[in-house]
């Protein structure tokens, strides 16, 4: 460990961050059960300590986004144990688990770039599973798949997927193809039809909050393109790409179901109990917690439904206060953000952290804005937040990979033809 | 609430705060210990030319006249993407990416070839040394 003061401050202090939240859940919350609090208490801290010691085998140069992966995660253990009475969220807490879990496999898919790219085909494959998966298990009106014990969404699957076909797709701007008339970079072709075949699904599943997040995904790999060697992108590819989304976006609200285009136009004070129920009732939820909230178990949000997924940013704001909700998302975006302050030194991992970045920012604007009614409302789950298995790995797995491109592995490549280049580096100068 | 809540609230949103600014520290320090590694693993290497010196920062650096290029020269002998350096288990390898004038190292034209410490590369009508990372205050 390189700085193991760094370590051992991190450790406390989310340690003291998490008491400091469960003190205000004793002495705020709602008609505390004792023996309730003791497990939540024993749960949230005991994770902490465990994930301190377990993070210790790992030889890693940065762990700061673990540290606020935990932070965040328990974090959310809290809130969702609070709503509607305080009590364990044992569903959340699994989840919470699986998805540290999921991001150690992320850290460890991800961490070497030029063995990942080696196996791009295999995630281009995988993608096609998930998509077949879908179309043969989830119908076309559902997003899910009911095991009976537990409902799993395989789109979420598919975005850090994604996100690494963006990434592997970087390194390939140099090997441009003659096709009729046109210099063709054939990753370029896939990857864009994979997205156009990804979010055609998502469509037909209708789950239609999830295009924006592969769009923005897709979009920040074709942006960091631009950036890469050979990439030639001009001013004029650009602006017919930003028409072309435009033009995409209109035919799409033009096809849009009746449900979705009343959703977009809906004035939600008009119909307070039909269309527009779940955003006026998340409103009078935030102006009612104000910035210090309600205390811990004391909203009435709990009673409207999604009120742990679609809507639990206002769920926040009202038993939390918006200070703590704000905090929260401090707290993701700084996840997101955490490349910025530790670069990654590849075009690769540059473009994951991009992708990934998109990915959180676009699902948390969807969240946080549709429940304040600033755009229409679209289910989308905050990451590590809201309650879902689903949703919860794969931002885990997501996070790892922020890690992954700050502890990158730069192992040895295999060169093709050894002896020749002996050959060519005979002149050395003294 | 708003008796006691206040205080505990004020607790909570504090200790949070005291987390995050505490993290923030650590990523930095973090930071400063990352790029020691990368010293450690990229032999410290930089690009020298009259009096200007290019450091070597990330595992594949493009050089060029165009803007996206890490190492930008302004020289229209310069192809827009001329080379790129890469860097294994601490060599670093100069390829040519498709450009006009070609690259030549120690006078010897080369498409892809392994650095050595003062070779002196040339691009167009540029020179370059690659040698170890001087240290300017000296």
């Amino acid at each position: 460990m390189s700085n193991p003061f760094s370590y051992i401050f991190s450790c406390l202090f989310v340690l003291i961050a998490h008491a400091g939240m469960l003190v205000n859940v004793f002495f705020n919350g709602k008609e505390v059960d004792t023996k309730e609090f003791v497990i939540l208490c024993a749960a949230v801290l005991g994770l902490d300590i465990i994930y301190y010691f377990v993070m210790l085998f790992y030889k890693q140069h940065t762990y700061t986004v673990d540290f606020m992966l935990l932070l965040v995660l328990n974090m959310s253990v809290i809130f969702q144990s609070c709503f509607g009475g305080v009590h364990l969220s044992m569903k959340h807490y699994i989840t919470c688990i699986v998805s540290l879990i999921a991001s150690r496999v992320g850290y460890h898919l991800v961490r070497d770039h030029r063995w990942i790219q080696s196996k791009k085909k295999y995630v281009w494959v995988c993608i096609g599973i998930m998509m077949g998966v879908i179309v043969l298990f989830t119908g076309s009106r559902s997003m899910w798949i009911d095991l009976g014990f537990m409902t799993i969404q395989p789109s979420e699957f598919i975005k850090p997927l994604l996100v690494i076909a963006c990434a592997t797709s970087i390194t390939e701007q140099q090997n441009k193809h003659k096709f009729l008339q046109f210099n063709i970079v054939w990753e370029n072709i896939i990857l864009f039809g994979i997205t156009a075949a990804v979010c055609l699904l998502q469509w037909w599943c209708r789950d239609l909050g999830s295009i924006p997040t592969f769009a923005a995904i897709y979009a920040a790999g074709f942006l960091l393109r631009i950036c890469y060697p050979k990439a030639k992108f001009s001013n004029k590819t650009l602006i017919g790409a930003g028409v072309a989304v435009l033009i995409a976006a209109g035919i799409g609200i033009y096809l849009a179901p009746d449900y979705v285009r009343a959703r977009l136009f809906v004035n939600i004070w008009d119909d307070t109990t039909g269309n527009g129920y779940q955003q006026s009732q998340a409103l009078i939820a935030i102006a009612e917690g104000g910035w210090l909230g309600k205390g811990p178990s004391n909203g009435f949000l709990h009673e409207v439904f999604a009120y742990e997924s679609d809507i639990v940013f206002a769920t926040i704001c009202e038993e939390w206060g918006l200070v703590i909700a704000l905090m929260t998302v401090v707290v993701i975006l700084l996840i997101a953000a955490s490349p910025l302050i530790n670069p990654p030194l590849s075009y690769f991992h540059g473009t994951l952290c991009a992708g990934v970045c998109a990915a959180f920012t676009v699902q948390m604007a969807l969240n946080i804005f549709g429940s304040c009614n600033l755009i229409p409302f679209t289910g989308v789950t905050i990451p590590f937040i809201s309650m879902g298995g689903s949703s919860m790995a794969t931002s885990g797995i997501m996070a790892g990979m922020l890690t992954a491109a700050q502890n990158p592995v730069f192992a040895k490549m295999k060169s093709a033809k050894p002896k020749k280049q002996k050959k060519v580096t005979g002149g050395q100068p003294a | 609430m708003y008796d006691n809540g206040l205080i505990f609230c004020a607790v909570t949103a504090a200790a949070l705060d005291l987390c995050i600014l505490i993290l923030i520290i650590a990523s930095y320090r973090e930071k400063s210990s990352s790029r020691k590694r990368w010293k450690s693993f990229s032999s410290d290497m930089e690009l020298f030319e009259n009096g200007r010196s290019y450091y070597l920062g990330c595992d594949e650096v493009l050089i060029g006249r165009h803007g996206s290029a890490d190492i930008r020269l302004h020289d229209m002998s310069v192809s827009r993407y001329h080379a790129i350096m890469t860097i294994t288990d601490g060599v670093w390898t100069i390829t040519d990416i498709g450009s006009k004038s070609g690259i030549y190292v120690n006078g010897r034209p080369v498409k892809q070839k392994k650095l050595h410490e003062n070779d002196i590369i040339t691009l167009g009508s540029r020179r370059l040394v690659f040698r170890k990372r001087r240290d300017k205050k000296k």
